[in-house]
């Protein structure tokens, strides 16, 4: 009896299975926290109004991370937001589309505008206090929240505003764009980086007078100073992923409709056509 | 269950097979648990064999130690492996020893008082609630640290002052060995109640009767004698807590600060806003380093220490179990 209940059981999850593998094809990703909201969308939309057979499965573990992933194997694509590494060898990197990287301020902080060098120097805790930073703001102490190492995030701070030297130890490393987002909500001293997609309930600042938004975004020519592409990620030279693969991602590039996707979910498109 | 009475039933599942069978199986699991030891101290012998005994020791900041860890190596170049534990170990001791210390007192009151003072319908009502907060997983905790305490430790507890003077080495934003080990308190304390509860529960009622008949009081009876008697169970308990609460990862990653910095009393009553990390929220910090040779191996080694740790906690416990089990069984 107990034999053939378990059968049952084990006949019933293979029928959950089955369908799955009926025609239809699984892509499993794997990277970006930065990248992830606006990949969302676009997964969304294409299995809903391009081709139903396609399914995405993404985890949002971090672009470094999703890099090692494709390496590996574990991952069919990974989102990045960062570009190549000596240490990404055997991959190939797509634009996508663009982000800013915003520098954030909680809501109650009076402060508007922020230099990059500002920034290098709060997260190199060389300046620890609001005042050395503009005058008639708060006085009180800088609490500066950042990304931890798993992140492509964490590596394009690093090459746009330190200039590759590591944050001092003051900076409170978190492990994905929405803690900090909630770390600097939460705090009114606290200032944070995240991209575009994560700017509910913060205060984006200007850089170096230009301010963190879609129609300033822009990498060629620079409008914006921490503007960015944000990339997907494919083993080897790209030839052998799978054909659903390369034909959702000629579809995220290029058609007019994955643009409105992406502007909607706070990032902007960067080919797509305009319809 | 007819099946079960079938004539084949008897022959197929004679004592000598299940016998057999059970012990292939017992001896698979051993194996693997060998295995296991094995692969994490292999894997992590690169990591001791270059540092030796300075590996406990303090020295130079581990974050920095852990990133040139994870670069060396790259075009050829030698591995570093240089990596100086002592701040996480010393977060570790902290932040366990201290909610194991408080959890510890609270929940044999807690326990007491359900086994042997609270009123049937309460002690109905919280034993139910006791084993279900044991179960919770962790993360829920974290989240609960992460959305209420330490907002409320970084904006209300923390003073401006307190900031200021440590401002540039270390940011208290409430991210802390307060909320660590208050959240970790919370987190065990259940899991202690629930087994406390069941030795002190396993007295023998003569012995209690006899307290009492003799105008002992009531909590000197249970003091005396129930707890007394409960003690293997008390030591089971807390060995389990403390097992737990070393290797909790998740929870303290998320809530016990990102700087492998080591807190120091002599700070005074700042000490206790400091944030640190212990060793377990490390692994899950670095985990994409695993791909280096050499923050594979330093990995490792945090794993093995966790591990050794774990295994002498037990020993300890079994010993001390060992040892008063001459007062009564529990």
């Amino acid at each position: 009896m107990r034999i053939k209940s378990l059968a049952i059981a084990v006949i019933a999850l293979a029928g959950l299975a089955a369908p799955a593998s009926a025609g239809a094809v699984t892509l499993i990703g794997s990277g970006s926290v930065a990248a992830q909201p606006v990949l969302q969308a676009l997964f969304a939309t294409y299995t809903k109004q391009v081709n139903p057979k396609v399914k995405f499965v993404y985890t949002a573990n971090g672009g470094n991370a999703g890099v090692k992933d494709v390496q590996n194997g574990t991952s069919q694509f990974a989102g990045n937001a960062r570009t190549p590494l000596p240490s990404d060898a055997g991959t190939t990197y797509i634009k996508m589309f663009m982000d800013g990287l915003c520098l954030d301020v909680n809501k109650k902080n009076p402060l508007k505008n922020i230099t990059i060098q500002q920034a290098h120097d709060i997260y190199r805790g060389l300046i620890t206090n609001w005042s050395q930073v503009a005058p008639g703001g708060l006085t009180t102490t800088i609490d500066p929240v950042g990304r931890d190492t798993n992140g492509g995030t964490y590596n394009f701070f690093l090459q746009a505003v330190l200039n590759n030297e590591p944050p001092a130890s003051n900076v409170n490393a978190l492990t994905a764009d929405g803690l900090v987002q909630n770390a600097v909500k939460q705090d009114p001293n606290a200032i944070g980086y995240a991209g575009l997609a994560w700017q509910s309930g913060v205060k984006p600042l200007k850089v170096n007078g230009v301010p963190c938004a879609a129609n300033k975004i822009s990498v060629e020519p620079l409008k914006y100073p921490l503007s960015r592409y944000l990339f997907i990620v494919l083993p080897g030279d790209g030839s052998s992923s799978p054909p659903a693969l390369k034909k959702f991602i000629d579809w995220m590039r290029l058609s007019p409709l994955a643009g409105e996707v992406i502007s909607k979910a706070g990032g902007v498109p960067a080919f797509n056509k305009k319809s | 269950m007819n099946e079960d009475l079938s004539p084949e039933y008897g022959p197929r599942w004679s004592d000598q097979r299940v016998e057999r069978m059970l012990g292939a199986l017992v001896c698979a699991v051993v194996g693997l648990l060998l295995a296991m030891i094995v692969t994490v101290l292999v894997r992590a012998w690169p990591s001791f064999s270059h540092n030796g005994l300075a590996w406990f020791g303090p020295g130079g900041s581990v974050d920095e130690q852990l990133n040139a860890i994870f670069l060396s190596g790259q075009g050829g170049a030698e591995y570093i492996y240089t990596f100086h534990a002592w701040p996480l170990i010393w977060s570790t001791i902290l932040i366990t020893g201290g909610a194991i210390l408080i959890a510890l007192f609270s929940a044999l009151f807690v326990a007491v008082f359900i086994v042997e003072f609270a009123p049937e319908w309460m002690s109905n009502i919280l034993q139910p609630v006791v084993r279900f907060l044991a179960s919770v997983p962790s993360v829920i905790y974290g989240l609960i640290g992460v959305v209420v305490l330490v907002p409320f430790i970084g904006n209300h507890l923390v003073t401006e002052g307190q900031k200021e003077s440590v401002a540039g080495i270390i940011s208290l934003t409430g991210y802390s060995l307060l909320a660590a080990i208050t959240v970790l308190t919370v987190m065990i304390a259940p899991l202690m109640v629930s087994i406390f509860s069941d030795g002190l529960r396993s007295v023998k009622p003569g012995w209690l009767e006899g307290s009492l008949a003799l105008g002992v009081n009531r909590w000197r009876t249970t003091w005396k004698i129930g707890v007394r008697t409960a003690r293997p169970a008390i030591v089971a308990g807390t060995v389990l807590a403390t097992a737990r609460a070393i290797g909790e990862a998740v929870m303290l990653a998320m809530i016990s600060g990102s700087v492998g910095f080591a807190p120091n009393p002599a700070d005074g009553l700042i000490f206790i806003f400091e944030p640190s990390r212990p060793l377990a929220p490390t692994i899950v910090k670095n985990i994409d380093q695993l791909s280096s040779p050499p923050a594979n191996a330093t990995l490792f080694a945090i794993a093995s220490v966790l591990l050794f740790s774990a295994t002498l906690f037990s020993l300890t416990g079994w010993l001390a179990r060992r040892s008063m089990q001459k007062y009564g069984s529990a």
